[in-house]
């Protein structure tokens, strides 16, 4: 056990050195704070006397449009309640998100086609100390970029006299569990196949599903299909990370803060039970592709 | 050859088909027309036959009835309508209403009315059934006809009033003429006084409707089934429904109406408790609370119009009625705070060729003699200066309301923007140094 924890530690700080020295990470935060740039500075030109209205704004005119057309008014009118923060976490996170989580599905993949991983087993590491340590660089950078985020949104905020609002707070914190469930549904789909593009493939399509899952639920169908869509996405949800984010929002909204804690507890526990599959998976199929 | 003569006759059939294309397809349909109550008031809307649910409010009277019409779907309004006026043919029967458990339950058509009085809340709405509904009707019209009696009334003392005047008149200036004395002409003339004019009866803000036959459904929170029997016992085909009976999630929350200065016809509502209302500060702006209601976003949509759209995972916040009498307490960055009293405005239009209004205090005794108010409202001075500005809205016995705060800030366009620009570039500078070291290190 310690000598997979520390086979664990030496590979993390290998993978994380990489990650700093490589341009990757740094290309994809710049891209993510670019974006959180121009929606603040969209929102702020999208004011009038009477308050945010997204017609003002060519960009947000289509963005409000597109979200209204697919969610509902309701919807966007929640999004953009507290200012323009809520909506900006979530598009600035994503470039960050899918680099990181898609170069470790890659890397997994590609190592494995080529007996790097092989070669690894033959020594003090195993495949499990293998993927625990690209999950925690995953995580360790995740949360220096949702720092990074932070800061830049507090400042943009004070530039331009705006609130961050408690629904940014709260979906900052339950970003950071759902980016390590998703991380370790990458782990898992490579874990699955025996090279990078299927990796690559079968982890998109998973996260592709949970979001048509979770959009499913938004929209009103009726009679047999709704029957069968809302059987359906009752027995999946219960594997969806996005299930326990909305869930933990959902609940923190009227003040239900014990069953939000409740709701992080449970993307964390998804995880490990997601993790431990992964573990078997190697465990059965083993390091060569 | 014969292609021309083909071509040409299939270019005339298009040209008459488009002629024809705005007229649309009117089909005739049993459907559920309903009367549900929306937390506010009652509004009709009806399940057409496509529609598998009804969606009403838990524990409120909602009135149902069923018929035939002719059902069309109108594309500039993208809704579906009914034309009653060519097809409309009520069924009388029974329901048959059944719960998850329970054992169905049959029910009768229900004479009702229902209105709401006038009291210190807007809403008191009242249903009366059965003989109630008869006496709640029987009264409004005796109301009604002792009204249009006292104007009768009026009209006829107000003839001899204006009769007597003109005799008057005549008889003083024909005296005046002879150069006789009309002094007590004169004072009786002043005496004279107009017959004061009848007020409409004020019991009602909605007055009853004219009692009629409805299925009453006062449901608790869950899902039910229906059916439609004829008076014959036969069930009507196609007439089996879903009901779902939903409750609000929260209520008593404050809610604002914000008028801009310069869009009076354009309010907007706060309604999120956390939300921040950003505006530009180039006008003041006047604010109404009100009460509001939280409901399941796709259940409401769908009880106020069947065929709305809707979002069933969100919440809405519902406006039901304004605060009455209530306070709102204004506090600046560096200011004491200041307690806000409604009061009267009228929208007067901008003198000279350019459109525009501005809203100005209502004056009854000056130039706005014997005119309404255009708006009662909470005026809050406005200027660029001022950053933050916070509100708290409080009751007639000065107690904060529960999500009551809100903070209005005013954005100015910032040229320090920029900076948010460069530090979005940070990563991209970090990156520049670690490469450029990391090349140097091999380099060396």
């Amino acid at each position: 056990m310690n000598q997979r924890a520390h086979a664990t530690s030496v590979l993390a700080k290998r993978r994380i050195f990489e990650t700093l020295i490589g341009p990757g990470f740094y290309v994809a935060q710049t891209i993510g704070l670019v974006l959180a740039y121009l929606l603040v500075a969209g929102f702020v030109r999208a004011i009038d006397s009477s308050g945010f209205s997204y017609g003002l704004n060519p960009a947000y005119e289509l963005i409000g449009r597109s979200l209204v057309g697919a969610f509902g008014a309701t919807f966007v009118e929640k999004l953009f309640s507290e200012g323009p923060f809520l909506f900006t976490l979530y598009i600035a996170f994503l470039p960050v998100l899918l680099y990181l989580a898609v170069s470790s599905v890659f890397r997994f993949g590609l190592e494995k086609k080529v007996g790097a991983l092989e070669l690894l087993t033959y020594g003090p590491a195993d495949s499990t100390s293998y993927f625990l340590a690209a999950l925690i660089k995953d995580i360790l950078m995740t949360a220096i970029y949702l720092v990074v985020l932070l800061v830049f949104l507090l400042i943009a905020a004070v530039l331009n006299n705006l609130i961050l609002g408690p629904s940014f707070y709260y979906s900052l914190i339950i970003l950071f569990f759902l980016s390590i469930a998703i991380y370790a549904y990458g782990i898992f789909a490579s874990s699955l196949t025996d090279n990078s593009a299927s990796a690559i493939a079968v982890f998109l399509g998973l996260i592709l599903f949970f979001i048509i899952i979770m959009m499913g639920s938004f929209t009103v169908v009726s009679g047999y299909v709704r029957n069968l869509a809302s059987v359906f996405a009752w027995i999946i949800k219960w594997i969806s990370p996005l299930f326990y984010w909305d869930l933990a929002l959902r609940f923190v909204e009227v003040g239900h803060w014990g069953m939000y804690f409740i709701g992080v507890l449970l993307l964390l526990v998804l995880s490990a039970v997601i993790l431990f599959i992964s573990h078997l998976t190697m465990k059965a199929r083993g390091v060569r592709s | 050859m014969k292609a021309l003569p083909i071509a040409v006759a299939l270019l005339l059939l298009l040209c008459a088909a488009a002629l024809f294309a705005d007229v649309p397809v009117r089909e005739e349909q049993f459907i559920y027309s309903i009367l549900a109550f929306n937390g506010k008031d009652y509004a009709g809307t009806f399940a057409r036959q496509e529609a598998d649910t009804i969606y009403l409010v838990a524990d409120v009277d909602n009135f149902i009835t069923v018929r035939n019409v002719f059902v069309y779907f109108w594309p500039i309004t993208q809704d579906w309508k009914t034309d009653t006026s060519v097809l409309n043919v009520p069924f009388e029967g029974t329901l048959e209403l059944s719960g998850r458990e329970a054992e169905p339950e049959m029910l009768g058509m229900t004479p009702y009315t229902y209105y709401n009085i006038r009291g210190e809340y807007e809403l008191n709405w009242k249903v009366a059934k059965e003989a109630e509904a008869e006496a709640a009707w029987q009264h409004y019209q005796e109301l009604m006809d002792a009204y249009w009696q006292s104007v009768s009334d009026y009209y006829e003392k107000r003839a001899m009033y204006e009769a007597m005047l003109n005799q008057l008149t005549i008889t003083i200036t024909k005296m005046r003429d002879q150069g006789k004395d009309v002094s007590a002409l004169i004072d009786t003339l002043r005496e004279l006084k107009a017959p004061p004019e009848p007020q409409y009866p004020t019991e009602y803000i909605v007055p009853p409707v004219p009692v009629q036959k409805a299925f009453i459904l006062n449901l608790p929170v869950g899902e039910y089934q229906i059916r439609f029997f004829t008076k014959e016992g036969q069930i009507m085909e196609r007439s089996e429904r879903r009901i779902v009976a939903f409750e609000k999630r929260r209520a008593e929350a404050i809610g604002l109406e914000v008028i801009p200065g310069d869009k009076w016809t354009r309010p907007v509502e706060s309604k999120t408790p956390a939300s921040v209302l950003y505006i530009d500060g180039s006008t003041d702006l006047y604010l109404r609370p009100f009460y509001q209601q939280e409901y399941n976003d796709l259940f409401y949509e769908k009880m106020r119009k069947n065929d709305a759209k809707g979002n069933p995972t969100l919440m809405k916040w519902v406006r039901i009625q304004q605060v009455p009498k209530a306070r709102v307490e204004v506090t600046g960055p560096s200011s004491e705070a200041q307690m806000v009293l409604e009061e009267p405005f009228y929208v007067e239009q901008v003198k000279g060729a350019a459109l525009g209004y501005q809203i100005v205090p209502f004056d009854p005794e000056g130039k706005h003699k014997d005119r309404e108010p255009s708006l009662q409202a909470f005026h809050v001075p406005i200027s660029k200066d001022q950053r933050v500005i916070r509100l708290r809205v409080q009751d007639k016995e000065g107690r904060y309301l529960p999500s009551g705060e809100r903070q209005i800030r005013v954005i100015t366009p910032s040229r320090l923007g920029i900076v948010s620009l460069i530090l979005a570039a940070c990563p991209l500078i970090a990156m520049i140094i670690v490469m450029a070291r990391r090349s140097r290190r091999y380099t060396s």
